[in-house]
């Protein structure tokens, strides 16, 4: 189960063996996270994609040691920097939140305090995790701000964050993100609340910050099209458990997953107009209650007996790419 | 009849007065003159046809009033001004039983699977509730359960979700609940108000899939709401594109993608992120963001992100003109094209 | 039933002490208030059945106790045990009846308020501010002063001023709700204001009002108590538990305090109960702390 994809550098920024995330409900046990392994080398971007329920938020809480009660990391590895973070104390986990590794939400209203004005929420991160005096602190504020495009910072910093739009917002956000130089940003759907115009203004942003900071990125989001553009490697996610993984190309245009080629041809496609769409058929199973063998078996056109009986396990397939199928996809099949 | 639109809008208003207090009311200015309340100018004049079976989208971002354009038609608000006409029928100004039969005629699609359906009732009287409302005879009443059967399973669920409440079913099962209400009355013009922005993407291709199989069936019209291209691409056939509460172009679908004309149009087409970046994208990139429809911009409502504007677009507002096969776009540039080089 | 059992807020019920002692409480007032006066021999109301001789007598485990009254008698020579049984039975009687009012005008007026909005929503609001600047004792002192005191004067004056909790919620409750989807396609479906206020609005705001309707309950029982201490709440032929520690206060400070303390201590055990069960449901019902 730690078979993941290799990347260039030998020792990679952050590597998750087998991480598994439960939340113990009245319920039952939601499996959120499975099993999932992955690895990010410095300066790379990695895009966790998969829908609603397949666990790609709680990876990135997980890293972050976020998950409260009722929810609990019951095993696997975080290894940031050779660091298991899944075994690290609160105040060690608080230290690397903010300066080592930080995080871009959805939504910008709700992580920014909406009582404090932009420039007190920015100079408290600089607070906790620099040694600046006051005045420098100040200057590398502003001089963030600039840096997302956003003018007259030294006045903007006395605003509030409802004074600034939704697209302001989140370049705030980014700014916060960046402003410790972490060497890691989880985005967790930075841009699936602004609108397309104001989406690739962000997406471009960050490309930038990113190849400026020599930083690290996970991309988690549903839009296989913004993770397209932006990612170095993908890995996608279904009921909790890594379906398949590998370079971006390699994925978009052949993939070996069933549920990664629905995924794709499900997208409607501007330069191949089909009367019907290419839909996966069915729901997600309940998580609480998942079936025998493979997860995706009862949506899977390509489904057999040996589906019902075994669970796949992730396996080398063609090109880069990794996946969990016992019947995968060859390069060009459809 | 063959000559009716199903739905035709000409110069659509809507304004929504900002702060409806009391007090809000009777503030006064330093010389004792009662000030105005704010107003968001949300539809500034639109205009449009859809044919009996045709499916027009209304693009945009958010805040360009389409989805106010789609609750206007519905008459769930009351337009400033302007004309609706279903079926030929003006129903601007009809009261709540004046609407009544048409509402036989025009039913709505909503965005939020959670929202639009009433946790508290059953699926079955979620979907005869519009039924009910035009069926008023004691015999045909009857009838209801059986119709409800037939629709749940036209929508691809079963009698037996008839008896489950909403928050048993996923988000895309939830949509199909919504789409049989719609379709109960039988109407023959569906307005879809962002229908699956909220879905994953391959439950996304479901519903629009069980909307083109429905079209077909029951020969229905779509007034189809969304922001996001790649889905108006593939159901639309007629393509509105909003901002700022203003049509700013109109086309044919295939048009449109092909020779987009407004700068606007242009800039969402190139901002759309693609699965295949490699498509060779025309790169207009807008800085800045949407001005505040409670503000207006004088001239183009476009102009302050436009990269092509010039002093005549702070001056003059564009209208909507026809340049040739079924396109009409409001930009000055179509005037003086020579602008766009420069 | 089973379903009940198996829910997960039985399930927490379980598992929550506060909730269990407040409900304890409760049930046992519930059966004290509706069997208790057939388990007593003495109808503290029925003068032929009092026996001035035996006026002021102790607490039974005092010195010059007497079994047959146990928590002692008053100065009519009545069982104060049988009082507080008789007592609580007016007390929560007003209660529960103030607060059904309550809930029921304040409901109504917040639904309107909150669906129509406009002048409408002004003036019910501002009605409802004014009200809550009059207590009710100011309520009830004027309600006694113009037609006399009466239990319906009580229910009245509690009433006036319980409303408009309900007004507020329901009527913020509504705001939200008018603006979801599935009111809109109710328009949409053709249905008239009314069937829409009662078929999806109202059913969809009722939660929070269970929680304020329990705690209410207590408020209002103490509320009576305090306009019954006063003199303005229940006539001396109807004695609620407020009654009986003013009838008791008389006497307080001669040493004879068993005739107000004990009616005080079912007040308040009471009132902690409703208190105790409404916080656990707040808890369960608040959809935001889930």
């Amino acid at each position: 189960m730690t078979i993941t994809i290799e990347t260039q550098t030998d020792q990679p920024l952050l590597e998750l063996k087998d991480l598994r995330t439960h939340f113990h409900t009245f319920a039952g046990v939601v499996k959120a996270v499975n099993g999932v392994s992955f690895k990010i080398g410095a300066g790379e971007i990695m895009g966790l994609v998969g829908e609603s329920g397949g666990g790609k938020s709680v990876v990135g809480f997980s890293i972050l040691g976020l998950i409260e009660s009722p929810g609990k990391i019951e095993g696997g590895e975080i290894l940031f920097d050779g660091e298991d973070l899944a075994k690290a104390s609160d105040e060690r986990l608080r230290e690397i939140r903010g300066r080592d590794i930080s995080m871009v939400f959805q939504d910008p209203m709700t992580s920014l305090n909406p009582l404090h004005t932009v420039g007190d929420q920015m100079d408290e991160v600089l607070r906790l995790h620099s040694n600046l005096d006051a005045d420098a602190r100040k200057q590398a504020c502003i001089k963030m701000l600039e840096s997302v495009g956003i003018s007259q910072a030294e006045e903007r910093l006395k605003a509030y964050p409802h004074q600034f739009s939704g697209g302001m917002r989140q370049r705030v956000v980014i700014a916060i993100a960046m402003l410790a130089q972490p060497r890691l940003i989880i985005a967790d759907e930075p841009t699936t609340a602004l609108d397309v115009t104001i989406q690739s203004q962000i997406l471009k942003l960050m490309r930038q910050q990113i190849a400026d900071n020599g930083a690290s990125m996970i991309l988690v989001t549903h839009d296989l099209a913004v993770v397209s553009e932006m990612a170095d490697h993908i890995t996608v996610l279904y009921c909790g458990q890594v379906v398949e993984q590998g370079k971006t190309r390699d994925i978009i245009e052949s993939p070996s997953h069933p549920y990664t080629r629905g995924l794709i041809d499900s997208i409607p496609d501007p330069t191949d107009r089909m009367a019907r769409l290419n839909q996966i058929p069915g729901n997600v199973p309940d998580i609480r209650n998942l079936p025998k063998g493979c997860n995706f078996r009862a949506r899977c056109p390509r489904a057999q007996d040996l589906c019902a009986e075994q669970e796949p396990t992730l396996k080398p397939q063609h090109n880069s790419l990794v996946s969990a199928c016992h019947f995968p996809l060859q390069p060009g099949e459809k | 009849m063959s000559n009716t639109p199903m739905l035709e809008v000409r110069d659509l208003k809507m304004r929504f007065p900002i702060g409806g207090g009391l007090l809000d009311r009777m503030r006064l200015d330093k010389k004792g003159f009662r000030i105005e309340n704010p107003v968001v100018q949300a539809i500034n004049g639109v205009s449009f046809k859809i044919e009996p079976g045709e499916v027009m989208a209304l693009v945009g971002e958010s805040g360009c009033g389409k989805s106010t354009v789609a609750k206007t038609i519905a008459r769930i608000y009351s337009p400033t001004g302007g004309d609706i006409l279903i079926d030929g029928e003006n129903i601007s100004d009809y009261g709540f039983s004046e609407m009544l039969p048409v509402r036989a005629k025009m039913q709505m699609i909503f965005q939020d699977p959670f929202a639009s359906l009433n946790p508290r009732q059953k699926v079955r009287d979620i979907v005869a509730e519009p039924l009910l409302e035009q069926t008023k005879d004691a015999k045909s009443q009857k009838d209801i359960p059986a119709e409800i059967e037939a629709l749940l399973a036209k929508v691809g669920l079963n009698s037996e979700h008839a008896g489950r409440y909403p928050h048993q079913f996923s988000g895309g099962q939830r949509q199909r609940i919504g789409i049989a209400r719609a379709l109960s009355v039988r109407p023959g013009l569906i307005i879809a108000d962002e229908p699956v922005s909220a879905l994953d993407v391959s439950i996304q291709a479901q519903i629009l899939n069980l909307m083109m199989d429905l079209r077909d069936e029951f020969g229905l019209a779509y007034l189809f709401i969304s922001h996001d291209l790649s889905v108006v691409h593939h159901i639309a056939d007629r393509v509105g594109v909003m901002y700022l509460g203003f049509m700013v172009e109109n086309a044919p679908r295939d048009q449109l993608f092909s020779k987009p004309k407004h700068p606007y149009t242009r800039a969402l087409l190139s901002a759309a992120p693609s699965i295949k970046p490699t498509r060779d994208k025309e790169e207009i990139e807008l800085t800045g963001e949407v001005p505040s429809a409670l503000n207006l911009p004088s001239g183009c409502c476009f102009r302050t992100r436009c990269p092509f504007a010039w002093d005549r677009c702070a001056k003059e507002r564009p209208v909507l003109k026809d340049v040739g096969d079924g396109q009409s776009v409001a930009c000055h540039l179509t005037d003086e094209p020579e602008r766009e080089v420069a | 039933m089973t379903r009940f059992f198996a829910s997960e807020f039985f399930f927490n019920y379980t598992r929550n002490w506060s909730a269990i002692i407040g409900s304890a409480l409760m049930f046992a007032f519930a059966f004290a208030v509706l069997v208790g006066p057939f388990l007593v021999a003495q109808n503290p109301y029925d003068i032929a059945s009092l026996d001035l001789m035996d006026s002021y007598k102790p607490p039974m485990w005092l010195e010059g106790g007497d079994p047959r009254f146990p928590f002692g008698t008053d100065g009519q020579g009545r069982d104060v045990w049988a009082s507080i049984l008789y007592g609580a039975r007016i007390s929560l009687f007003i209660g529960l009846a103030a607060m059904c009012a309550s809930c029921f005008i304040g409901t109504f007026l917040g639904l309107v308020a909150g669906f129509y909005g406009g002048i409408l929503d002004s003036i019910i609001m501002r009605i409802a501010d004014i009200q809550l600047s009059f207590p009710s004792i100011l309520i009830a002192l004027f309600l006694m002063s113009a037609v006399g005191t009466g239990i319906d004067k009580v229910l009245i004056a509690l009433t006036a001023v319980g409303w408009v909790v309900y007004a507020r919620t329901v009527r913020g409750s509504t705001l939200s709700e008018k603006q979801k989807e599935y009111v809109q396609a109710a328009k949409v479906a053709g249905l008239p204001n009314h069937k829409i206020i009662r078929k999806h609005i109202l059913p969809n705001v009722l939660t929070p009002l269970i929680v304020i309707a329990t705690i209410q309950v207590g408020t209002f029982v103490l509320i009576e108590a305090s306009l019954s201490f006063l003199g303005v709440g229940v006539p001396i032929t109807q004695p609620s538990l407020g009654l009986l520690i003013k009838n008791g206060f008389d006497v307080l400070f001669s040493g004879l305090w068993w005739t107000s303390v004990f009616p005080g201590l079912a007040i308040m055990m009471l009132v902690f109960g409703i208190n105790l069960f409404g916080d656990f449901l707040r808890d369960e019902l608040n959809p935001r702390l889930k």
